[in-house]
């Protein structure tokens, strides 16, 4: 039992940090990013290619190589789009995805790439009669401190006040004078960084890695931003904690039947937006004439 | 170098239709400025084009001698000119303190300066009780205050008023006034204020223009206006209204 619940607090975690990710880029541009999950890949990729470093700088090699993908994503693709209406950012962010997938093909082949990141932690650890995999707590541990990390980032910084308040309504941010490339440009970096704490953890479960490496955990990522309201920052954390955690638990409780585990999730998510169309946590932009 | 706001010769047409026929308006730095007319006038217009949300088909912005013509909204922000908005536009979700502190941060000043002047904008407002309050929680005056705590924030050299006193109460509209005319006195910013309530833009203001049909109707001190027979039949539609008619 104990051991479910870390599983679910762990997996909970681990679709916080990344719904997180896709939240930030969303809530400044309005940009719905499908490529968010070919960050999450490049940083499994760099991972595992930089092991033989040592695990600190492979950390640190991964995290400053996707913060750079997602900056170049917004410099070559996402700024030329700035007053496109979001349904061609949501075609380009596929197209960008769509390419990434491709170029991770040529470079590191279409079939999966294998690597021990973090042996010890798919270990466990006894209490008494309980065993608890050490990857569960260092998950939760993780989506703690970066969870914890970003809210003081954006409810304390200078420039986490800018990003709520771009997030909140971006035109009138930009009224004020907040510049917008600079709020863009972090929420794209920050959105990196979260990617390559999923790659960590994703990679490690899996011990490996394929073009399409973080397909899966965008889609029901994107799930848990919607639910949690899009355009909020805490809704897209609080959203992706619930998909995973009831992810977990479903695969925990319905056993030989889980394969019946996304109907019965995406059949929770339709009941939860019939009751809350605008999420867990809605924004409400002030739309009115200038 | 002049210190003065000027809209010079503005033309502006939605299609065929002219909303802004050869308008005129000055503001000097230090000086209170009220801009009237009837629903329909063309103020906002006038007044999105000098702040540079819409742009005018002819005619020339400028401030302190240096042209605005071509200059985005945020830029203009930067260059020293603020505006609040008819219901404040705020950030719902931020508090009031949050809201009224971006005012400076928006334009670079650093968070200490920022924090400085909101809390200077808060006092001059009567803020202090709703400062921890998120933003979407205030009635429609009060974010109007909050949104012109906001603007002073980033220390404008000229602040263009939508329609502050909307919304306030008999208690609020006196708070008002004293502000505008602390801010005239301690910043020397000059403002144009967007006011349908006579009897404010009389008391703040030592001139005034009258737009009725896209066409500059009037400029004069308050008094002059609130007798000339052409301004009160076009803007206030009776002719016997006192001068300090209050709401129109």
């Amino acid at each position: 039992m104990i051991q479910t619940i870390l599983d679910a607090l762990s997996y909970g975690g681990l679709y916080g940090l990344a719904a997180l990710g896709i939240g930030l880029v969303f809530g400044v541009m309005r940009l719905v990013n499908f490529a968010h999950g070919e960050l999450i890949a490049i940083g499994a990729y760099l991972l595992i290619v930089t092991i033989d470093l040592g695990l600190p700088i492979s950390i640190s090699i991964a995290v400053t190589g996707t913060a750079i993908l997602a900056l170049l994503m917004e410099f070559s693709v996402f700024k030329r789009l700035r007053v496109a209406e979001p349904s061609v950012l949501l075609i380009a962010s596929f197209g960008v995805s769509v390419f990434l997938q491709r170029l991770y093909e040529v470079i590191f082949g279409a079939l999966p790439l294998s690597g021990q990141i973090a042996p010890w932690m798919t270990g466990v650890i006894e209490f008494g009669d309980t065993t608890i995999t050490r990857g569960s707590l260092v998950t939760i541990g993780l989506a703690l401190v970066l969870l914890g990390g970003m809210w003081f980032f954006i409810e304390k910084t200078t420039l986490g006040l800018q990003i709520r308040a771009a997030s909140s309504d971006f035109q009138t941010a930009r009224l004020l004078g907040v510049r917008s490339n600079r709020v863009i440009g972090a929420a794209f970096v920050f959105s990196g960084v979260l990617a390559a704490a999923v790659a960590f953890v994703l990679v490690t479960q899996r011990g490996s890695v394929d073009p399409l490496f973080g397909v899966n955990i965008t889609i029901l990522a994107l799930v848990g931003t919607v639910i949690g309201g899009l355009g909020s920052l805490q809704g897209a954390a609080l959203g992706g904690f619930a998909v995973g955690t009831t992810i977990s638990l479903l695969n925990s409780f319905l056993g030989n039947y889980r394969i019946y585990t996304y109907t019965w999730l995406f059949i929770l998510v339709i009941i939860v937006l019939l009751v809350r169309p605008g999420g867990l946590i809605s924004n409400k932009a002030v739309k009115e004439r200038v | 170098m002049t210190q003065i706001l000027e809209a010079v010769s503005i033309v502006k047409s939605f299609g065929a239709i002219r909303v802004l026929e050869d308008v005129s308006v000055t503001v000097n730095k230090g000086e209170i400025v009220g801009l009237l007319g009837p629903n329909g006038a063309g103020k906002t217009t006038l007044v999105n084009i000098i702040a540079g949300y819409e742009s005018q088909n002819s005619g020339t912005v400028s401030m302190d001698s240096r042209s605005l013509d071509g200059l985005t909204p945020e830029a203009r922000t930067h260059a020293g000119l603020a505006r609040t908005f008819q219901s404040g536009r705020l950030f719902p979700e931020l508090s009031v303190a949050e809201n009224i502190v971006l005012g400076g941060i928006g334009v670079g000043e650093s968070t200490k300066k920022a924090n400085r002047r909101a809390l200077d904008a808060i006092e001059l407002l009567g803020l202090g009780d709703v400062t921890s309050e998120p933003a979407g929680g205030l009635s429609h005056g009060l974010s109007r205050l909050v949104g012109l705590a906001r603007a002073l924030t980033a220390d404008p050299d000229y602040l263009i008023m939508d329609e502050p006193a909307a919304g306030l109460n008999d208690h609020e509209t006196p708070v008002l006034l004293t502000a505008l005319e602390s801010i005239r006195v301690e910043s020397g910013c000059g403002m144009l204020l967007i006011e349908h309530n006579v009897g404010l833009v009389a008391d703040a203001c030592t001139r005034v223009f009258v737009l009725a049909s896209g066409e500059m109707l009037f400029e004069g001190t308050p008094h002059d206006a609130l007798i000339d027979e052409g301004v009160l039949t076009a803007y206030l539609g009776d002719a016997t209204m006192g001068l300090h008619g209050g709401r129109a």
